[in-house]
């Protein structure tokens, strides 16, 4: 159209430039090439010297599979001694540890978040101020001294197992621990073998899942249809079934094992040792701060009309919390509490501190016995990757479903 | 039809008011802010605290348990605690093997750093009445209860002097002329060169000529060498990786994702067991010089992260912007999309120096460097203060309480004042 555009001078470098004019070393590919070949070099250089630096002549994981020589403290439904046992057992008892510990702290870390990030926006002045100084404090507070802080007031402010709290015969709190009744197997029915007990748990779980999907299935049609469906009876219902046929046809008896003293120990029952409690107490704490400022955050976030809109069609305080405003403020955050589940995976490396045996305590044991830190690390490394990838899968999961949702 | 309303007599209509007793009617909120206090406070009261029967009981409850809170802390406090696990270890807790004799290295480093704390507030705030209240406790709460061990009155005076040089450098900034955007730029450019010299100046006047050796570092000083080194090291780090990560150039793009998402993946522990297992192999034996290295690399690849989230929060015509007014790669960088990016990403930096501040006490698990937490431990492992574990970790506890909560407050100061979060 215009007689001019072949006229002007072609832009030095850009798409359109013909590159017969451009001189080599201002043309865009060219320079791209330098620039990345100059940033290999000096990439290469570094990783050079490291790698000469580093000691490699025994580089190898041959040293896992040799006998433990040492026993951990933090068993759970695995029996393992440091005679027969290898140094690779040895670790991966101290990733089931890590994991619980893991498990229990993002429980109780989601429930106090949430529960002090609603506080926090109570109209209540003191339960505010209250919820405001619980955030304040365990925010800005090293973990660390949380956590020994914890252990030392398990320790030394607990009494001694002589003169035990005892709390109907049901807890028990002393230093040596806090003793809860825990379910165990005791014999079948039919007189099946204790580990039944498992294939029931998971019959049970497999059942809550169905009848999770049922309900889902049957308020679907329920919203589509405008008819009752009783997805909450339906679901109850199928777990209630399945879970007493299940039952029937395994035949396994529980019983609840309540805690008693033998002595100077905690004998049956479910023993949490100080080192798990303190650790778990600092991550809950600590955690939960940060949980509770990104709920008050992302209910902040909403829009004020949601709260009228609830109050305006008589919804109760509650129901306004758990019907309207919580379920918009999940889609936000669920990004910030992914984060906050993979700090918890990464912060339960500080139960070297209490001397709680988890995946980093052993492995630095394992080093300490054999050397090899170099392989150590990189197994320490590849242990905590793979349960943050864990955490996030399941975190993209429930993301996915909270934001699929139709309003 | 017929329901229509009576026309009012003219004596039924309302009489108005008598002249010089007429009163201004005002909105309803102005209307109750008019009564007086006693009254608002009842009403205040009754809506805070006691709006309904639940409301009440919640009140009455949690009135309960912060007075049990209370009595609790008070009880531990003056009562139940022996403090003289930390007034006998004041200088062990603040600076360990720090030789004494070299103490004024201390007090002068610390009385540098209030004076330029001083210029950048000046500089980059103003500072209010609250805040500088709070700058002067903090101080005198963390140095005057450590530092008191044998010279109690150079101490003081030190203290004081320290403080003075705060408030100096804040009234310099006064008479700085703020009108012309030239003159801003070139304050704050001096002002942010003086603080980018200030951790090497600090680090002179503690080593050289006869001074400490890093191996001296130790205690509360530790701490506060070790967190400014982390986060200054970490952000030298961070930008340019923020600015590989976001690059065009596959090696580089691949290489510095690569490094940050290694990094991220494992816990300080575990890179704190690199630097005392195998960067010994590769930097040297000095377990200090290799902590502030693995805390520079640590600090970095977080910090990486929030300034590539500033560089996408960037709307694109930024970037076609300085493309259009024909600037190079390298100008457009550093004078329109670095500038921005790094506003944007203040806050999380801030929140990942307060992050670094208290994992500086990690150093003690792994490496038995003796900071803070470290020479707490050792306090308590003397025999007399073998029962005083809970008022040791209480004392660094709040140590670290304080000085991580100015800190956040500070930050929010400073990102109001620079309008940070706002469009």
């Amino acid at each position: 159209m215009s007689a001019q555009a072949p006229a002007s001078p072609p832009s030095p470098g850009g798409p359109t430039g013909s590159s017969t004019e451009v001189p080599l070393f201002y043309r865009r590919g060219f320079r791209n090439v330098l620039q990345q070949a100059i940033y290999v070099a000096a990439t290469a250089i570094v990783a050079w010297y490291v790698y000469t630096s580093l000691d490699l002549r025994e580089f190898g994981f041959g040293f896992l599979s040799d006998p433990a020589g040492f026993a951990v403290g933090s068993q759970w439904l695995i029996d393992v001694d440091g005679v027969t046992n290898s140094r690779l057992t040895m670790y991966l008892v101290g990733v089931w540890a890590s994991i619980r510990a893991v498990l229990v702290a993002i429980l109780l870390s989601t429930i106090v978040g949430v529960v002090v990030g609603v506080a926090r926006l109570s109209s209540n002045f003191l339960v505010s101020k209250m919820a405001m100084l619980f955030v304040e404090i365990f925010r800005n507070t090293p973990l660390l001294v949380q956590v020994v802080l914890w252990y030392a007031i398990l320790l030394v402010g607990a009494p001694i197992i002589q003169n035990v709290v005892n709390v109907g015969d049901f807890f028990f709190l002393s230093n040596r621990g806090i003793a809860i009744p825990w379910p165990v197997p005791s014999g079948g029915l039919w007189g099946v073998p204790d580990w039944f007990v498992g294939v029931w748990v998971i019959a049970l779980i497999v059942a809550g899942l169905f009848a999770m999907r049922v309900r889902a299935a049957r308020q679907e049609r329920e919203r589509e249809t405008g008819q009752t469906h009783y997805s909450n009876r339906w679901a109850f219902s199928i777990f209630a079934g399945a879970a007493l046929i299940s039952f029937l046809l395994l035949g396994v008896v529980v019983s609840i094992d309540r805690p008693i003293i033998d002595g100077t120990q905690y004998a049956e029952g479910m023993v949490v040792k100080p080192e798990f409690a303190a650790l778990v107490l600092g991550l809950t704490a600590y955690t939960g701060a940060f949980i509770a400022e990104i709920v008050r955050a992302s209910i902040q976030a909403l829009p004020r009309g949601q709260t009228e809109a609830a109050n305006s069609i008589g919804l109760s305080g509650y129901q306004r919390l758990s019907l309207i405003i919580l379920p918009q403020a999940l889609r936000q955050m669920i990004p910030s509490v992914t984060n906050q589940y993979l700090n918890v995976n990464k912060n339960s490396s500080l139960a070297y501190a209490v001397l709680y045996d988890d995946l980093f305590r052993v492995a630095t044991v394992v080093q300490n016995k054999a050397g090899h830190a170099l392989e150590m690390f990189f197994i320490i490394i590849v242990t905590y990757m793979l349960i943050s990838f864990a955490i996030s899968a399941v975190m993209n999961v429930l993301n996915a479903r909270v934001t699929s949702h139709r309003l | 039809m017929s329901e229509l309303p009576p026309i009012p007599r003219p004596e039924q209509l309302p009489l108005p008011q008598p002249p010089g007793q007429r009163r201004i009617v005002l909105p309803p909120h102005r209307e109750r802010a008019r009564r007086p206090w006693s009254v608002r406070a009842r009403e205040w009261i009754r809506r805070n605290l006691f709006p309904s029967p639940g409301g009440t009981t919640l009140t009455i409850l949690s009135a309960g348990f912060l007075g049990i809170l209370v009595a609790g802390v008070i009880w531990f406090v003056f009562f139940d605690a022996n403090w003289n696990v930390i007034t006998a270890n004041r200088w062990l807790l603040f600076a360990g093997s720090f030789p004494r004799d070299e103490a004024w290295r201390l007090w002068t480093s610390i009385a540098v750093v209030m004076f330029l704390i001083g210029l950048a507030y000046g500089t980059w705030s103003s500072l209010g009445r609250r805040d500088s209240l709070f700058i002067v406790l903090t101080g005198a709460f963390v140095i005057f209860l450590m530092a008191h061990g044998g010279a109690a009155i150079w101490s003081s005076i030190w203290f004081l002097v320290a403080i003075g040089l705060l408030y100096v450098g804040y009234y310099l900034t006064i008479w700085m002329p703020r009108e012309t955007s030239m003159r801003r730029v070139w304050q704050q450019r001096v002002v942010g060169g003086l603080l980018a010299v200030s951790l090497p100046l600090v680090l002179i006047i503690l080593m050289a000529n006869g001074g400490a050796t890093t191996r001296q570092f130790d205690g509360f000083v530790l701490n506060l060498i070790l967190a400014p080194v982390g986060i200054v090291g970490g952000l030298v780090i961070a930008i340019p990786l923020a600015l590989g990560r976001a690059s065009t150039m596959r090696t580089i793009k691949w290489t510095c994702t690569a490094y940050i998402e290694i990094v991220r993946g494992a816990p300080l522990l575990g890179w704190l067991f690199v630097a005392l297992f195998i960067l010994t192999d590769v930097i040297g034996d000095n377990l200090i010089i290799n902590t502030m290295v693995v805390l520079a690399v640590f600090t970095g690849a977080y910090m990486a992260e929030y300034i590539r989230g500033g560089l996408q929060a960037l709307p694109s015509g930024q970037y076609e912007a300085a493309q259009a007014v024909g600037l190079t790669k390298m100008q457009s960088m550093q004078l329109i999309i670095l500038p921005q990016a790094l506003r944007i990403s203040i806050p999380p930096i801030v929140g990942q120096a307060i992050a670094i501040w208290k994992d500086t006490t990690l150093v003690t698990i792994i490496l038995t460097l003796r900071e803070l937490k470290g020479n707490a431990d050792s306090a308590i492992a003397q025999s007399e203060f073998i029962p005083d574990r809970i008022e040791a970790y209480v004392f660094v506890a709040v140590v670290f309480w304080v000085v991580a909560f100015m800190m956040s407050r500070v930050s929010q100061r400073l990102e109001r004042a620079q309008g940070i979060g706002e469009r």
